[in-house]
């Protein structure tokens, strides 16, 4: 059995006393609670999950409910999100699969570390065109026409270490949003952005920019 | 194919295990304070939680490569901290840090 799905049934199990898991073969896991419909996983020990991997491992386990990159720096790309969003298999990370199974809504689930802060930005009315390019990562344009490259940002005080890394391995970005409703982005971090030319904002800043689109 | 409680009876690593793991395969974490917090050190928890505590640029990425590698097969969630953030934060107290030193030498977690 992989390392990760060893851990993800051992987290399972940990979480929902009442879980029962049992290893289908290589990646996948087939998930029972009482009172819930029986869900398929597929946990994943890629550091990627492109469109590629995302429609491999479809075809490999059909009855896919849920595609789990287990690492917690695990990226997805913007083509894996689409495509496993138009054919209902829920994704994101050990802690979504675990929510995901909670609610009894594995399929529909998505990353839940970005998930309400997308839905925030594709639900406001000043953005005119929205393209995800990773889970974390979008380009927006306002309805001025202006073009703006977001990073979200998810640590409850990102520090310098985090708009580099962002910076590093995404390319250049105008925004590091720092989605976390709590804490604050050290003064190192809001340093860090400024001399990369891009700037780390909290989600009341982020707003005062689409409502001045 | 297996049930749930089949597969926890495979030996996991266990924190105090992870922590002498990372020590002795990470050469570079000698320059730096590194630390497990969260969770994990209660067993639970789908990763486990490590703070490093030092400088950026060069010994960073070596550091960060060789933490990769380590980590191959080890859910790892690493925060790397600048030494002034570490102080301005408090994390190390707040989230109750313990250094891997002290858990690679203890049999407690």
């Amino acid at each position: 059995m992989n390392w990760q799905v060893k851990y993800a049934l051992k987290y399972i199990l940990a979480t929902h006393g009442t879980a029962s898991g049992q290893h289908i073969r290589d990646d996948a896991i087939r998930i029972t609670m009482p009172d819930r419909p029986e869900a398929v996983a597929v946990i994943s020990a890629a550091y990627t999950i492109n469109d590629e991997l995302a429609m491999q491992c479809h075809t490999d386990y059909p009855d896919m409910d849920f595609l789990c990159g287990y690492r917690k720096e695990c990226v997805w790309g913007g083509g894996a999100i689409r495509y496993l969003e138009s054919n209902t298999i829920g994704w994101g990370s050990a802690g979504t699969l675990n929510s995901a199974i909670n609610k009894g809504k594995v399929n529909t689930a998505a990353h839940k570390d970005y998930s309400f802060s997308y839905r925030l930005i594709r639900q406001n009315r000043s953005i005119t065109n929205l393209d995800r390019e990773f889970d974390r990562v979008f380009t927006m344009t306002l309805a001025s026409g202006r073009t703006f490259r977001v990073g979200m940002v998810t640590e409850y005080e990102p520090i310098a270490d985090s708009i580099r890394t962002l910076w590093d391995q995404f390319g250049p970005i105008d925004i590091a949003w720092n989605i976390n409703p709590n804490g604050h982005p050290t003064p190192e971090a809001i340093e860090a952005g400024r001399d990369l030319e891009c700037e780390v904002m909290k989600w009341d800043e982020l707003k005062l920019l689409l409502w001045n689109r | 194919m297996g049930r749930v409680k089949v597969a926890v009876v495979e030996p996991l690593m266990t924190a105090c295990e992870v922590a002498s793991y990372l020590l002795k395969s990470c050469k570079s974490l000698q320059e730096y304070e590194s630390f497990m917090f969260g969770s994990s050190l209660f067993g639970v928890g789908s990763d486990f939680d490590i703070l490093i505590v030092g400088p950026s640029g060069e010994p960073l990425n070596r550091l960060k490569a060789e933490l990769r590698l380590a980590g191959e097969e080890l859910p790892l969630d690493v925060l790397y901290m600048l030494p002034t953030e570490a102080v301005e934060t408090k994390f190390v107290t707040r989230e109750k840090c313990i250094t891997l030193k002290q858990l690679a030498d203890s049999e407690k977690y």
